[in-house]
C-alpha cells in the first residue's frame, strides 16, 4: 500500500456568504493521479483552493503528509511543495514566458536551472517562444506554461484544474503525455471533466456533488461503473 | 516662444511632484486594491521633515534622505497599523485612509505649528540660467531631472529585477503570485513602504517650489494624483508618469490662457476617461 | 414586536417634547445656540446615512450640497430681503439646485467602482469650493458676507423651533424613505450590488435616487446652517464638513438614522467642550485629531457606531451577521 500525501477530512467552506464546500473528505497517495470528478459547480475547484489556502477552509483539516495545512497561508502551503496550475492558467500575460518563470522559481541554483530544463524539454513549445509574452500564447501553450510554473520548483504534488479545457485534441495529448511524464516524479491531483482523459492517466477518482464527495476508488472499478457515472457524471 | 518653454518647464516640473505622489498610489492600488487616501498626508510630511531637516543640518541632500526616510517610517506605520486591520473591505479601507489622512495632517500642526512654513531653495540650485530670452529656473530643471531619474531607475527595477518581475505579476494576477509562494503581504508591505518615500520625496521638493508650506498641500496634491491615477490606468506605472506630465502640462498652460478654467481642466480630463475608458488610458491588468 | 416599536416611538416623542419646551424653561442662550447647531448637524449626518449607510456609497464630496442650499439662502437673503417667503423660497431653490447637481454627477460617476466614486466626488467638490472662492462678485469668496435674517428669527428661540421641526420631519421623511420598498432596495444594493442587478434592479437608477434624496436634504441643513450664523463663505463648502457628516454618522452608528443625530450631538457638545479645554491645555486647539483617532479606532473595532452596538446587546438573536439591517434581510430570506 502507498503512503498517503494529503489527506482531507470533512472540509467545509464558505466563500463570502455562500456555504461551497459542504464536507470534503479524500485521500491522495505518492505517486499516483487522483482525479477529482463532479458536474459544472460541483466544487471541485474550490475544493484545489481550499489546499491551496486561497479559499480556507472554514472547518474541516487539510493534512499534508505529517503536518496540518488547514491554516496556513497559501505561500507557505506552495514552499511545503504544492504546485497549482489554475483553470484560467493564471499566467502574467505581459510578462515574458522567461519572465514568468523567473517569478515562480523560488531559488535560482544549479538545481533549479536543472529542473527548468528538464521542464523545457517537456514543453519544448516554450524554449521557442521563450521571449513571448505571456498575453500572446495561445491556450495549449498557456496550459504548458502554467504547468511548467508550477513543476520547475521541487513539489510533492501538483494540482491541475481542468487542463484540457478549450484545447485541441491534438493540445490535449500533448498535455496527457506531459502530467503522465511529471508523475515520474510528484504525486498530481487532477480536476477534469474530460472522462476519457480522466480514465486513462488517473488512477484514483473521487467524486464530489454539491460541495460533498460521495464516492472514491480505483478508477478502473469506475470506468466499468455504468451507474455511478450516469447519476453523477450524466455519461455512460 | 520662450512662453512657451517656460510654460512647459513649469508644467514639467509641477507633473513631476504629481508624478513622485502617483507612482506609489497606483502601484498600491494595482497591487492590493487599496487606495490609500492619506497618501497626501504622506506627501506632507514629507515637505515638513525635509524643511525642518533642511534647518538642522543646512544640507539639502540630509533634507531629502531625511524626508525620504520619515515617509518610508509613516508608510510602515500605516500599513501595520491602518491599512491591514481593513484589507479586503474596500468602503472600511476608504474610510479608515481618510481618517489616518486628518490625523497626518493635525499631527503635523501639532508637531511643526498650525501656520505656514517658508521654504529656502538650496543655493546651488537657486537662481536661474539665461539662454538667448528664455529663462530658465535652475531648481525646476532639478525637478524634472530627478522626476526621470525616479522613473528610470524604477522602470529598470520593475523589468530587470526579480523583486519587480514579482511586483508586476502581484499587479496582474495577486492570487497565483501567492500560489506560486510568494509571501504577497511582505511585498505588499515593501510597495507601500517604497511608495509612501517616494510621496515624502515628492513634499520635500515641492517645499522650496513653492516657497511654503502648510499642512493643507497634501490634500491638494493627493486630489491631482488621484486625477492621474484614474487617468493612467490603476497600477500602470508609465501609465502614471504620462498623466502627470498631461496634467502638470494642461495646469500650467491653462493657468495661463484661460485661469478660470484652470483646475476644472484636470477634473474634465478625468471625467473623460472615466467616462471613455474606466480603465485608464495603460492598463497594468492581464 | 409591535409593542417595542411603540415603545421606541414613544420615547422618540417624550425626547422631541422635552427639547420642545427646553427654551421655555433654560434661558441658556449657549445652550440654545448649541442644540440648534446640533440639529443642523444632525440632519446633515442623516443625510449622509442614507449614502452611506444604507445604500453603502462614500461620497467625500457632501459638502458641496450643503454649500449650496447655504450659499443660496444667503444669497438670496441678501440680494432680495430678508423675510420669510424669501427664505422659504431660497430653501426650495436650493433644493432644486443641489437635487439638479446630485442627479447630474451621480447618472455619470455612480456606474463606477467605489473608489472611483469616492475620488470623484472629491474632486467635484473641491471644484465647487475653486468656483465659490473665484466667483467673487456673488460669493465674496472666502471672506464671505454677512446678511440679514428675516426678523421672524431675531428671537434665537424661534429659530430653534423652526430647526427643530425640520429636524422631526426630515427624519419620518427619511425613515418613511428607507422602511419603503424603495429604502430596501437601496439596502440590498448596499449588501450585494451584483446579485440585485442579477434580480432585475437596474441598480443605478436606485443609487441615483438614493444620492438625490441625501442632496436635498443636505441643501436645507446648509439653508438653515447659513441662517444660523447670518454670514456664510467657502468654508460651507470645505472638506470639514463632509468630515463632520462622516464622524458623526459613523461615530453615531451607520444605517439607523438615529445614530448619525446622536453622533451630531456627541460631536458637537465633544467640540465645544475640548476647544473650550484649549485655553489651558494647548493640545486641544487641535481636537480634531482625537476624533481621527475614535474614527479609526471605531472604522476597525467598532464599526457599528454607538447605536449599532447598543442595538446588538439588546437583540436577542444572536447572528453571526455585523449589521442590523442585513439580519433583518436575511430573517425575511429564511421566511421565504
Amino acid at each position: 500500500m502507498m503512503s498517503t500525501l494529503l489527506k482531507l477530512e470533512q472540509v467545509h467552506t464558505h466563500i463570502g456568504q455562500y456555504h461551497i464546500l459542504q464536507g470534503v473528505s479524500f485521500e491522495a497517495k505518492t505517486g499516483q493521479v487522483s482525479v477529482l470528478l463532479g458536474r459544472n459547480g460541483a466544487g471541485k475547484t474550490t475544493t484545489l483552493k481550499t489546499i491551496m489556502g486561497l479559499t480556507p477552509a472554514s472547518s474541516g483539516s487539510v493534512q499534508l503528509e505529517e503536518t496540518l495545512i488547514t491554516k496556513h497561508a497559501t505561500h507557505q502551503i506552495a514552499h511545503r511543495g504544492i504546485g497549482y496550475v489554475p483553470e484560467d492558467q493564471g499566467i502574467f500575460g505581459a510578462l515574458t514566458v522567461e519572465e514568468n518563470m523567473k517569478v515562480a522559481m523560488r531559488k535560482e541554483d544549479d538545481m533549479a536551472r536543472e529542473r527548468q530544463e528538464y521542464v523545457l524539454e517537456l514543453f519544448p513549445d516554450l524554449k521557442k517562444f521563450w521571449k513571448k509574452e505571456g498575453g500572446y500564447l495561445s491556450g495549449g501553450q498557456k496550459q504548458m506554461l502554467s504547468m511548467a510554473r508550477a513543476f520547475v520548483n521541487e513539489s510533492k504534488l501538483l494540482l491541475i484544474d481542468e487542463p484540457s479545457k478549450g484545447l485541441a485534441p491534438v493540445v490535449i495529448e500533448k498535455v496527457m503525455e506531459a502530467i503522465v511524464e511529471m508523475k515520474k516524479q510528484t504525486s498530481i491531483i487532477l480536476v477534469e471533466q474530460n472522462f476519457m482523459m480522466a480514465s486513462r492517466i488517473g488512477d484514483t477518482y473521487t467524486l464530489i456533488d454539491d460541495g460533498a464527495t460521495v464516492h472514491s476508488g480505483k478508477m478502473s472499478d469506475l470506468v466499468s461503473n455504468e451507474e455511478l457515472k450516469r447519476k453523477y457524471l450524466g455519461i455512460g | 516662444m520662450e512662453l512657451i518653454i517656460n510654460l512647459t518647464i513649469n508644467g514639467l516640473a509641477t507633473g513631476m511632484l504629481i508624478f513622485l505622489l502617483a507612482a506609489g498610489l497606483t502601484l498600491i492600488f494595482g497591487l492590493m486594491d487599496v487606495l490609500n487616501f492619506a497618501h497626501g498626508g504622506l506627501f506632507a510630511w514629507g515637505a515638513f521633515s525635509g524643511v525642518w531637516f533642511y534647518g538642522l543640518t543646512n544640507s539639502f541632500t540630509l533634507a531629502i534622505i531625511g524626508a525620504i526616510g520619515t515617509g518610508i517610517v509613516l508608510g510602515f506605520i500605516t500599513e501595520k497599523l491602518i491599512i491591514k486591520p481593513v484589507y479586503g473591505n474596500h468602503i472600511q479601507q476608504i474610510l479608515i485612509t481618510l481618517g489616518f489622512m486628518i490625523v497626518l495632517s493635525e499631527m503635523l500642526k501639532v508637531v511643526f505649528g498650525p501656520n505656514q512654513i517658508a521654504a529656502k531653495t538650496p543655493p546651488l540650485l537657486s537662481g536661474s540660467w539665461e539662454i538667448g530670452d528664455v529663462i530658465i529656473i535652475k531648481y525646476r530643471l532639478f525637478i524634472i531631472v530627478v522626476g526621470f531619474l525616479i522613473f528610470g531607475i524604477f522602470q529598470f527595477i520593475l523589468k530587470r529585477t526579480k523583486i519587480g518581475l514579482i511586483v508586476r505579476a502581484g499587479v496582474m494576477n495577486k492570487e497565483m503570485v501567492q500560489a506560486l509562494g510568494i509571501n504577497i503581504k511582505q511585498v505588499f508591505l515593501y510597495v507601500f513602504m517604497v511608495g509612501a518615500g517616494l510621496a515624502a520625496l515628492g513634499g520635500v521638493l515641492m517645499a522650496p517650489y513653492s516657497g511654503v508650506i502648510y499642512a493643507e498641500m497634501g490634500m491638494e496634491f493627493a486630489i491631482l494624483a488621484f486625477i492621474v491615477v484614474v487617468i493612467g490606468g490603476m497600477g500602470s506605472f508609465p501609465g502614471s508618469l504620462l498623466a502627470a506630465i498631461l496634467v502638470g502640462l494642461a495646469g500650467s498652460f491653462m493657468a495661463y490662457y484661460v485661469p478660470a478654467l484652470s483646475l476644472a481642466v484636470n477634473m474634465m480630463l478625468m471625467a473623460i476617461v472615466l467616462i471613455f475608458r474606466p480603465q485608464g488610458l495603460f492598463t497594468a491588468k492581464g | 414586536m409591535k409593542n417595542k416599536f411603540q415603545l421606541k416611538n414613544g420615547a422618540l416623542l417624550v425626547i422631541v417634547a422635552a427639547l420642545a419646551v427646553f427654551p421655555f424653561v433654560s434661558d441658556s442662550r449657549t445652550w440654545t445656540i448649541l442644540l440648534t447647531q446640533i440639529f443642523i448637524f444632525a440632519i446633515l449626518a442623516m443625510s449622509y446615512d442614507i449614502l452611506l449607510g444604507y445604500t453603502g456609497i462614500v461620497s467625500f464630496g457632501h459638502a458641496m450640497f450643503f454649500g449650496m442650499g447655504a450659499y443660496t439662502t444667503a444669497i438670496m437673503l441678501d440680494r432680495f430681503e430678508p423675510t420669510l417667503s424669501i427664505f422659504f423660497l431660497s430653501i426650495a431653490v436650493g433644493m432644486v439646485i443641489a437635487a439638479f447637481v446630485s442627479f447630474v454627477v451621480g447618472l455619470l460617476t455612480l456606474r463606477l467602482k467605489s473608489h472611483f466614486f469616492a475620488m470623484l466626488t472629491l474632486a467635484v467638490s473641491g471644484l465647487f469650493l475653486v468656483l465659490a472662492e473665484k466667483w467673487r462678485t456673488l460669493t465674496h469668496g472666502n471672506d464671505g458676507f454677512t446678511f440679514k435674517a428675516p426678523e421672524f428669527f431675531k428671537d434665537r428661540m424661534m429659530f430653534y423651533l423652526l430647526v427643530l421641526v425640520c429636524l422631526v420631519l426630515v427624519y419620518i421623511f427619511l425613515r418613511r424613505f428607507v422602511d419603503s420598498p424603495l429604502g430596501k432596495v437601496l439596502v440590498a444594493v448596499r449588501e450585494n450590488e451584483q446579485r440585485t442587478k442579477s434580480l432585475g434592479y437596474h441598480t443605478l437608477h436606485y443609487k441615483v435616487i438614493a444620492s438625490v434624496v441625501a442632496g436635498i436634504v443636505a441643501s436645507l441643513a446648509g439653508s438653515l446652517y447659513a441662517i444660523s450664523l447670518r454670514f456664510v463663505n467657502t468654508s460651507v463648502l470645505a472638506m470639514d464638513i463632509t468630515l463632520d457628516a462622516l464622524l458623526m454618522t459613523i461615530i453615531g452608528g451607520v444605517g439607523t438614522l438615529i445614530g448619525p443625530i446622536i453622533g451630531a450631538g456627541v460631536i458637537e457638545l465633544a467640540q465645544h467642550y475640548l476647544s473650550g479645554l484649549a485655553k489651558d491645555f494647548p493640545i486641544f486647539e487641535r481636537w480634531i485629531i482625537f476624533f481621527g483617532i475614535i474614527y479609526i479606532l471605531a472604522v476597525i473595532f467598532f464599526p457599528k457606531g454607538i447605536v449599532g452596538s447598543i442595538q446588538s446587546v439588546f437583540s436577542k438573536k444572536k447572528d453571526k451577521s455585523f449589521d442590523p439591517v442585513l439580519k433583518r434581510a436575511k430573517r425575511k430570506e429564511v421566511v421565504k
